[in-house]
Formats: structure tokens, C-alpha cells, sequence
């Protein structure tokens, strides 16, 4: 529990910029016939800015089930990895506080977590924590932008639209040790882009991601 | 439109296969016994996935996100702080903006 406080307090400078992007998911959201109670249910039971705007092209009847959920998991593939990326500290607790952990996993919260636990953090409440402050950014902001506060929800003044990418970058920085970090990270990113149009997206970051560990096995030190 | 009970459908479709995927991971670790080769590869492949998000979100903006980007970096090396990192990133994204009316 005090892991969980911990992790939200971490987060909270990033989770505040969530809150334009939950405004104009739920702008975008009303804009594509979905009611503001649709909306708001949608980002309180997904959380995931990704797939969430990608499903409003799939709405209009008749749904095309199938499609829409091949393409929810290629955008959510990335989960299976920052999953399995989390295993060694996550696998350690039971079951219940298991799924509780992961409930609320994202991007910004695996980049955060993984190298506090990677650096002896035992409480995998930091996960949870910062899951939640995001989520609860989120799911405010798309309540504002589908009840009708369209005025905040550009995300590009002022420049919110690249804070994620740099949250990232600097993940990716901070965790940069030598050559055993170095050539992962390349290999990640070669694959990534070049990948971009030859495969669905999401799929160019997972493949993109497998590289990289591919490469880690490959040039581990012993 | 779409009927509500269509649109409800559809919602927990996609709450279902995103709540799975976060899940799936670590499920499927918990199968496979640790190596040294597995612990590199889990290594090098939570560095990797966060990269190539970078590197693909990059890709598909223009110099302005990628300018951010290097800026961001640049100020963590300098710093160590990914918060003064995102504040550079997001100043150098609204200058550009400013000037170049993009």
C-alpha cells in the first residue's frame, strides 16, 4: 500500500498530462456517436489511449467485430511484453495481488516501475500506484472532453502532445548502461521503423521489442 | 449509431482483450523456467520495448517530436531527471510551434 502511494507521487507529474489526452479522446469519442457515458465507461474499463482511439474508426453498424479486435490486440500486444519484462518481481506475489498489479499496466508505469524494481524496490505496489494516478487522469479528462470541454483538448499547444515520447526517451536514457543496453536499444529501434507500413501497427513495436531482447541473449556478458 | 447494447459489446470486447494482454505476460513467464538466458533476454527486453515505442512514435511525426525527443534525452543525460527531460521536450515542441506556425 505504501508502494502504491509511492508510485502515484512518482507519476503524478506525467499522469497530469494525461488529463488533455483523456479530453480529446473523449471529444474525439462524442465526435464518433459515442455518448459521454459510453466514453467515460470505455476509458474507466480499457485504459488504453491506443486502442481506444482506434476503436472509434470501427464505430458505425454494422461493427465489424473481428477486425476490431485484431487490431485492439496488436495495439495491446506490447502488454504481453512489458508483462513478461515484469514477471520476475510480479511472479513473486500471490495470484489476487497478481492480477491487481497488472490491472493497470501502461507504458508509462512499466517504464517507471521496471528499473526501480530492477534496482531493489520490493513493493510492486509502485505498479499499481502509478497505474492508478494515470487512470485516474484519464478517465477524468475523457468525462471533461465528452461532456462537452472541447477548449483544452489540443494536445499539441504548448507542446503536451510530445511529453510522452520524451517520459520515454528519458526511461530509455537512465536505463542505457554500456554495450549490454546499447545494442538492445538500436536493434529495438531499427526493427521498430523499419517495420512501420510493412506490418500492422503495433505489431512493429513488439517485433521491434523482441529483436532487441533477441540481441540481448546474444551479446550477454557471461 | 449503434444500438447501446451493440456499443456495450464493443466495449467490453475491447476492455477484455486490453485487460488480457496485460495479464498474458507475466502468465506465460511463469511457465518457462528462469536461465541466464532468459533473465538477459527479459533484460534486454524491457529497455527494447520501451525503445522501439520511442523510435515508432518518431517515425511517424516530423522533425518537430523528433527534436523534442533528442532535447529530452539530451537533458536526462545532463540531469538525471526524466521530469526536467519532458519539461525541455515539451518547450522545445511549443517553440517550434511558435515560430514555424506547426
Amino acid at each position: 500500500m505504501r508502494g502504491a502511494r509511492r508510485g502515484a507521487g512518482r507519476l503524478f507529474p506525467i499522469a497530469i498530462f494525461t488529463l488533455p489526452f483523456g479530453v480529446a479522446f473523449g471529444v474525439a469519442a462524442s465526435e464518433a456517436g459515442l455518448t459521454s457515458l459510453q466514453a467515460i465507461t470505455m476509458s474507466f474499463l480499457v485504459f488504453s489511449g491506443a486502442a481506444q482511439f482506434a476503436a472509434l474508426d470501427f464505430w458505425q453498424a454494422p461493427i465489424a467485430f473481428g477486425s476490431l479486435a485484431m487490431v485492439i490486440f496488436a495495439l495491446n500486444a506490447r502488454h504481453v511484453i512489458m508483462g513478461a519484462a515484469l514477471s520476475p518481481w510480479i511472479n513473486q506475489l500471490p495470484i489476487g495481488q497478481r492480477v491487481l498489479a497488472l490491472s493497470y499496466l501502461s507504458d508509462p508505469n512499466f517504464a517507471d516501475s521496471q528499473p526501480t524494481f530492477q534496482n531493489g524496490e520490493k513493493d510492486a505496489g509502485v505498479l499499481l500506484g502509478g497505474g492508478l494516478i494515470l487512470w485516474t487522469f484519464w478517465v477524468a479528462g475523457t468525462a471533461v472532453g465528452a461532456m462537452g470541454g472541447r477548449a483544452i483538448g489540443d494536445t499539441a499547444a504548448f507542446g503536451i502532445d510530445v511529453v510522452m515520447p520524451c517520459f520515454f526517451v528519458a526511461a530509455v536514457v537512465g536505463k542505457m548502461k554500456g554495450r549490454k543496453t546499447f545494442v538492445p536499444v538500436i536493434a529495438a529501434s531499427i526493427v521498430s521503423v523499419v517495420l512501420l507500413g510493412l506490418v500492422p501497427t503495433g505489431w512493429n513495436v513488439v517485433l521491434g521489442a523482441l529483436a532487441g531482447g533477441l540481441t540481448g541473449v546474444l551479446f550477454r556478458a557471461d | 449509431m449503434l444500438t447501446d447494447l451493440t456499443a456495450l459489446g464493443a466495449i467490453l470486447l475491447i476492455a477484455g482483450i486490453t485487460f488480457t494482454s496485460r495479464l498474458a505476460g507475466a502468465f506465460l513467464m511463469s511457465r518457462i523456467e528462469t536461465s541466464p538466458k532468459v533473465t538477459a533476454f527479459l533484460d534486454a527486453l524491457s529497455i527494447s520495448v520501451v525503445a522501439a515505442l520511442v523510435a515508432s512514435i518518431v517515425a511517424q511525426n516530423g522533425p518537430r517530436e523528433a527534436g523534442a525527443v533528442i532535447v529530452a534525452a539530451l537533458v536526462v543525460l545532463a540531469s538525471q531527471s526524466p521530469v526536467w527531460a519532458m519539461v525541455a521536450g515539451m518547450v522545445c515542441a511549443a517553440a517550434w510551434t511558435f515560430v514555424t506556425g506547426t
